[in-house]
């Protein structure tokens, strides 16, 4: 069946030609089996025109080489940095040893500094002695 | 039971390998599937230098990452491959931010010289790498996939992160609009 026929038959019987009478029918059907064999065979063809020409002169053992040898560099880096400090433990435990490392700095600033600001920076960490003998006691401040 | 070269499931067993410590598995997939995948990249990005890198970032990656690979999910070459095209839009991306902020101008797609469609014994696949570097970004993948990677039409849905339809119809609009531009469409815009 050519395609002439076919739309002919089309105009004739409908666009559906399943409901074409019987020997029409598997010619309809023929053709467009046809017609989607060729689709294929069309796109396969320009399928490997594109591989044909993406292709290019590539080196897998010169590639190989690189990939080993920057795993290499990543081995020897590890003892210093390894994705496991970003787990959660390691994170939490790293959260801990700072705020601990800031406060033991604060609590010697503040004992250290009896110059310098040193009634803030009591106030602020919290010691008990910086309460300071230049503020008012609660005694002090209920006999006013 | 280990597979041999040639038959189904030899990459994933490859994989496991790898997973296992095996440097000689990851030089075997290299071997394999490496050509393919830095030309995929290298068309995907117009450009052969950071085709390299991209293909040094996905079998690195392999070496990293080979544990978490379950073979009941996919193929080994699916998994590969949505591995390269993660790396290549990310690439792509970079690019793009630095020849923003000026520290790159060079165009991501341009390393294919002009004369070459012009002039020269392989002038009409000069013509269809020019075709290929001007569709969009997604169709080109698409067709890439299909054509250098040698993926069906499911497997470059799940490379993809997109639906099967979805995946299909970027392969229709891809050849059509290369169709287009092998026929004359590429003379019309110039």
């Amino acid at each position: 069946m050519t395609r002439d026929e076919f739309e002919e038959n089309r105009r004739r019987f409908g666009d559906d030609f399943n409901a074409w009478p019987a020997p029409y029918r598997q010619q309809g059907r023929d053709f467009l089996e046809g017609r989607a064999g060729a689709a294929g065979g069309e796109d396969k063809a320009l399928d490997r025109l594109v591989l044909e020409a993406a292709a290019a002169e590539t080196d897998e053992q010169a590639l190989t080489r690189k990939v080993l040898a920057r795993i290499d560099e990543d081995r020897a880096r590890a003892p210093f940095w390894s994705w496991a400090w970003l787990s959660p433990a390691a994170m939490a435990a790293s959260v801990v040893a700072v705020l601990a490392a800031a406060t033991a700095a604060g609590y010697t600033l503040g004992a250290d500094e009896g110059s310098l600001e040193s009634d803030l920076i009591a106030f602020a960490i919290g010691a008990p002695e910086l309460a300071g003998d230049d503020l008012p006691g609660i005694g002090e401040e209920g006999e006013l | 039971v280990q597979r041999h070269e040639g038959e189904a499931g030899y990459d994933e067993d490859l994989l496991a390998r790898i997973a296992a410590g095996s440097q000689p598995a990851l030089a075997e997939l290299i071997a394999r599937h490496g050509r393919r995948l830095r030309i995929f990249a290298a068309r995907f990005l117009g450009n052969h230098s950071d085709a390299e890198e991209v293909a040094q970032e996905v079998f690195i990656a392999v070496w990293k990452q080979a544990v978490r690979f379950d073979s009941e999910k996919g193929r080994a070459t699916t998994w590969l491959y949505r591995m390269a095209t993660n790396r290549c839009i990310d690439w792509k991306r970079r690019r793009a931010l630095r020849s923003f902020v000026g520290l790159d101008d060079m165009d991501v797609a341009a390393d294919e010289p002009d004369a070459e469609a012009r002039t020269g014994a392989r002038q009409e696949l000069a013509v269809v790498r020019q075709g290929i570097s001007q569709l969009p970004a997604r169709q080109r993948m698409a067709l890439l996939l299909r054509a250098v990677a040698d993926l069906d039409t499911s497997a470059i849905a799940e490379a993809m992160g997109s639906s099967v339809g979805s995946a299909e119809q970027l392969l229709v609009r891809a050849r059509r609009s290369l169709r287009d531009y092998l026929s004359g469409g590429h003379k019309e815009g110039r």
